[in-house]
């Protein structure tokens, strides 16, 4: 790896427990005629995952080096907010592994990697607006995969699933010392 | 991007749709263009084959 290349990696989240647990119910879950999209897809792990199915598969992120890393992985990537720039009612499934470690004032430091980890003091700040919004892009029948941790508050997810006018069933889990890992699906009610 | 894109994407600000404008492109994909909102007229540039469909205030804001 070169050292341009090298920098450029340290600016984007690169792939860990969470998103192998996301990639692997992704991957179960997508079908080949699908149109799926991966939130804050970062190095494109997940959307990877997601297209070796045949889905179509598209990865949306804010951060323009993860973009370009998930680009030349192959993934039709946007540059963007969470869902904002689709129109309504266009994927059959919607991934996210969400930056969710609660963080507080004094610890935020203004870079990308802190865009992918850091989820302010609840841990849940971009949870909540994805949960708000990914019901408008979802078909009739579409379907949410997103991982949650327990430190950003699982029951707290759920009921905010629940307000966005969705049933969340909880499909795969795995422990480690300082969290539960989740994959929680979520379906229109 | 690909044109195939162009099914799915709306203006963030108002959802309404865009309209592409192609600087440079190769067999399959648009490389380096904008797109438009039909609506409020913001322009979303498009570079090195990604668009950038951040909301304007979110594109001045970001880290480096």
């Amino acid at each position: 790896m070169g050292l341009d290349e090298r920098r450029e990696r340290e600016k984007v989240y690169q792939p860990a427990e969470d998103s192998h647990l996301l990639a692997t119910a992704a991957r179960d879950e997508a079908a080949p005629t699908d149109r799926t999209l991966d939130v804050g897809t970062g190095s494109g792990y997940v959307a990877t995952a997601m297209a070796e199915t045949g889905a179509t598969v598209y990865g949306v992120d804010p951060n323009p080096h993860a973009c370009r890393q998930a680009r030349e992985s192959g993934i039709r990537v946007v540059q963007g907010d969470l869902t904002e720039p689709f129109g309504d009612g266009v994927f059959d499934l919607v991934t996210f592994n969400p930056p969710y470690l609660p963080t507080t004032p004094e610890e935020a430091v203004d870079d990308w990697m802190e865009v992918a980890l850091a989820g302010g003091e609840s841990g849940r700040a971009v949870i909540e607006p994805f949960l708000a919004g990914v019901g408008r892009v979802l078909t009739p029948e579409g379907r949410v995969l997103m991982l949650v941790s327990s430190l950003s508050g699982f029951d707290t997810v759920v009921e905010l699933a629940n307000e966005a006018g969705f049933t969340a069933t909880t499909v795969d889990q795995d422990s480690f010392p300082f969290e539960t890992l989740s994959i929680l699906r979520l379906d229109h009610e | 991007m690909k044109e195939s894109l162009m099914e799915i994407v709306r203006c963030p600000m108002d959802k309404q749709e865009l309209e592409l404008e192609v600087i440079q492109r190769t067999d399959d994909e648009v490389l380096e263009g904008r797109l438009v909102c039909s609506e409020c007229g913001e322009e979303y540039p498009i570079e090195e084959g990604i668009p950038n469909l951040l909301p304007p205030d979110m594109r001045e804001d970001a880290p480096a």
